[in-house]
């Protein structure tokens, strides 16, 4: 037992520089691996429906808009988004990524929500295997 | 003339506004020194360095949903807190800062005002018991008999530690405690032991960590103020502020030698004082964590009586010495 | 004079709603009651719904602060269910991750029990350090609460040496501080005078009421899945289970510190001898008609996951069984004769992670013990005939 054990380094950190923040002034930035949304390169999608089927927040949808012109939509729910990016790792094509925003919140869930339409790419798996 | 003086002298300086000012003031300082001594930045963004801050969340509060509590006593519960404010804010027209003479007693200053200001210090404690005990609810309630058991604890040491310099003294009255002190510094060092005791009372006094017991949040919500919400709330904020001056002001006047040097001097030296008394509250809030009311009055009377006895005897050697 | 004092579900000692019913006798406690059910999620049965993949996500949502945990519970038993060997490296990142978690974890504790005393400066010291291994898991995992590092048959996310050397560089940081704590922790009177010699669970108690974790190690006992049942790779580690035998809160926090230096040890272990390979192999999508029962030691004790398939990708049963309802019952052995002042910190002292444990509603007639199943429609009869005739009445009464 001793008094005021906790004196020296409080009386230490009075002159140093806090260790937070001002916040929404200064930001800290984020690792390069941070998960945050999820998007869509429309070009790379072959609508294999991998993404669809894993997403565990069913927040991802595919519909066909044209089935004889190949053109489909994709729609990212983002309110639904749990963030896991299990979409990214289904994706045999790489055609999903995260960015890194981390601020996404809005007063209405609708404007979160993003969507593409597309043409379906080739299928060219085995030709990206031997390069 | 007069009239416009006495105005003047009560609503302005050193009346209500300068009062609201500066404990606002005080406030601030002391949050923003509590942050910094654990690392964090404390209020930044209202005004220069935050220092509105205080006054935002005072005006906040008091544009904010007034509720009273159903089975509560009405009138009680409503005259409380304003009763609370204007007797600490009368407790500090008593410190010798203005309007007062050394020569002839005053109004403000006079032969037994130090045990009227201790006795106005005193009140707010029963003001806060009865806000408990009014509010009818069973947090409050056990807040306010927290109050009353920790006050048989603090009271009698703090009143034996602020009164033992005023015995080496030979007066009752704060102006003449203090010039005594100015004239002889060396005798000041006799009182070092009680100086540590009324810091310590001071902070049970004003419910601060560790003696945070009747509103300690994790264990009893709100304490006393549980049911106190909107205007109310927010004078009792602000009585706090200013009882916490008061405190400062009484530790400075009996301990640190007053505020000399006339009108503007006298308050230079009331502010750097004060804040010094502040920065020691301060310190014993971040050093410690809150104690039990069990343990603060095992501790007030194992510890904190006999020493302040012991200052007592100091002192009563030391007058026998010198005379 | 006997009164009760409602603590929850709504109080700021509590972090998560429960109801604590206290009755005291002045400032002490003369019984306890905990009324759970608060924060049901009906996450057991959504499992039901959702594959084998996607309830990994689900699982790491049973808690925030033991996600890492859930996952990793219930990643085994599927494992075991689809006889998958996962590879030595997966295994070693899913145990630093773990054991990241427990650090965590740990001085989140820490801070949290400082706050409860009111020693407000050792929760913001404490939290300021705990930063650190935040912004490792970030590092690593892309996340600083839910890492979402596992997946069916071993770990999403590889280490490259700069994370390696950054998080042994770290280790060094937190080995001082933590010893810091330690002594601070022990020797500042005011801070012990509220730890030592409250909520006191005998030996004997701790074993028959069936307390968990560090509950229960605090209680002399030395029972740790991790070394009891060693699940991934944990029996190649050296590591020591720590006890305390003062059975009180100051044990707990001996114990929970004292494993923050265990798990230093591990992490350094498991970085200097990381195996090179693969660090997952591909899952099936169904799993063969079969049940398992995997245990896993969390941060706050034992954790318990019942998967039992069905042959199609979806479980057809998943049980959890999460540490905090292994502490309940102690609990209120704890809290009695103890002071209205100790309520918060004993009951923080189990780590309660409340919607952890809110895993299943069961009607049971206090009369005769039987239990009951409701459907949703004589739910509604039920409420619909009591409440016309019936007013309601005030279960608290003023006392006094």
């Amino acid at each position: 037992m001793k008094i005021g054990v906790f004196i020296p380094e409080l009386i230490r950190h009075l002159f140093r520089t806090p260790a937070t923040v001002d916040y929404p002034f200064k930001k800290l930035e984020v690792p390069k691996s941070f998960r945050g949304s999820p998007y869509l390169q429309p070009e790379l999608c072959i609508v294999c429906r991998a993404c669809e089927r894993d997403c565990p927040a069913e927040a991802i949808e595919i519909n066909t808009v044209k089935e004889e012109e190949k053109i489909f939509s994709l729609v990212i729910y983002n309110d639904r988004c749990i963030h896991c990016a299990q979409c990214v790792d289904s994706c045999p094509t790489k055609a999903m990524q995260m960015d890194e925003k981390f601020e996404i919140s809005n007063f209405n869930r609708h404007n979160l929500k993003m969507d593409w339409e597309f043409v379906r790419a080739a299928v060219k798996p085995k030709a990206e295997n031997k390069s | 003339m007069a009239t416009v003086n006495t105005l003047i002298y009560l609503i302005i300086y050193p009346g209500l506004l300068f009062i609201f000012l500066y404990s606002t003031f005080v406030e601030w300082y002391d949050r923003k020194l509590y942050a910094r001594l654990q690392n964090r930045m404390g209020p930044t963004h209202t005004g220069p360095s935050g220092l509105l801050q205080p006054i935002a969340d005072f005006f906040k509060l008091m544009a904010k949903e007034d509720i009273t509590p159903e089975r509560a006593d009405k009138t009680m519960f409503a005259a409380l807190p304003p009763f609370g404010l204007a007797i600490v804010s009368t407790a500090m027209l008593l410190l010798p800062v203005w309007n007062y003479s050394l020569e002839q007693s005053s109004l403000t200053s006079f032969n037994g005002d130090i045990i009227v200001l201790l006795y106005l210090l005193s009140l707010p404690t029963f003001i806060f018991f009865l806000a408990g005990w009014s509010s009818t609810n069973l947090f409050s309630t056990i807040g306010g008999a927290r109050v009353l058991t920790m006050l048989f604890g603090y009271e009698v040491p703090l009143f034996l530690a602020v009164l033992s310099p005023a015995v080496l003294a030979d007066s009752w009255r704060l102006a003449e405690i203090a010039a005594f002190y100015r004239q002889q510094p060396a005798l000041a060092l006799v009182n070092l032991l009680g100086f540590i005791i009324a810091l310590i009372c001071v902070q049970a006094k004003l419910e601060r960590t560790p003696f945070d017991i009747p509103h300690a949040e994790t264990e009893i919500v709100g304490g006393t103020f549980t049911e106190y919400s909107g205007k109310k709330l927010a004078v009792f904020r602000l009585m706090l502020d200013v009882e916490m001056v008061v405190a400062a002001g009484l530790i400075a006047t009996v301990f640190l030698g007053g505020f000399p040097g006339g009108p503007i001097l006298g308050l230079i030296n009331f502010i750097i004082k004060t804040l010094l008394v502040v920065f020691f509250l301060s310190l014993i809030r971040a050093t410690t964590s809150r104690i039990r009311v069990d343990q603060v009055v095992s501790f007030a009377w194992k510890y904190l009586a006999p020493l302040a006895v012991l200052q007592l005897l100091i002192v009563i050697i030391v007058k026998g010495l010198i005379s | 004079m006997n009164f009760q004092i409602p603590i929850g579900p709504q109080h700021p000692a509590l972090k998560e709603p429960i109801g604590l019913r206290i009755t005291v006798e002045g400032e002490i406690i003369r019984d306890a009651d905990i009324r759970l059910g608060y924060n049901h999620r009906g996450i057991e049965k959504l499992a039901e719904q959702k594959t084998w993949i996607q309830n990994v996500y689900l699982t790491e949502r049973i808690c925030g602060i033991c996600s890492h945990s859930h996952t990793t519970c219930y990643v085994q038993g599927v494992e075991k269910l689809m006889e998958l060997e996962t590879p030595k490296r997966g295994l070693y990142i899913r145990m630093l991750i773990s054991e990241l978690e427990r650090i965590h974890s740990h001085l989140l504790w820490l801070g949290v029990a400082g706050h409860e005393a009111g020693f407000d400066s050792f929760f913001m010291y404490v939290w300021r350090d705990r930063e650190i291994v935040m912004d490792i898991l970030e590092t690593i995992s892309g996340n600083r609460v839910h890492y979402a590092i596992n997946t069916i048959g071993g770990v999403r996310r590889d280490l490259d040496e700069l994370q390696v050397k950054r998080i042994l560089d770290s280790l060094e940081v937190l080995r001082r501080r933590s010893q810091y704590y330690l002594n601070l922790g022990t020797t500042e009177p005011s801070f012990v005078a509220r730890l030592a010699r409250v909520g006191y669970l005998s030996r004997e108690d701790a074993l028959s009421l069936c307390a968990v974790g560090p509950t229960l190690r605090a209680s002399g006992v030395p029972m740790d899945v991790r070394k009891d049942d060693p699940y991934a790779a944990y029996d190649e580690v050296p590591f020591e289970v720590c006890t305390a035998g003062t059975c009180d809160v100051l044990g707990r926090t001996v114990v929970r510190i004292k494993e923050l230096f265990q798990s230093y040890n591990i992490i350094e272990y498991l970085m200097k001898n990381l195996p090179t390979g693969p660090i997952a192999v591909r899952a099936p999508r169904r799993a063969k008609p079969n049940e398992v029962v995997s245990r896993y030691e969390a941060p706050r004790g034992e954790n318990l996951h019942y998967i039992k398939s069905n042959g199609s990708d979806k479980p057809e049963r998943l049980k959890v069984r999460a540490p905090t309802l292994g502490n309940y019952a102690a609990t209120i052995k704890m809290l009695k004769n103890g002071f209205i002042a100790d309520v918060p910190l004993i009951f923080a002292a189990i780590d309660p992670c409340i919607c952890c444990a809110e895993r299943a509603v069961a009607l049971i007639d206090a009369r005769t013990g039987q239990e009951k199943i409701m459907s949703l429609k004589s739910l509604k009869e039920l409420s619909l005939k009591v409440s016309p005739t019936t007013t309601r009445k005030r279960e608290i009464e003023w006392p006094l």
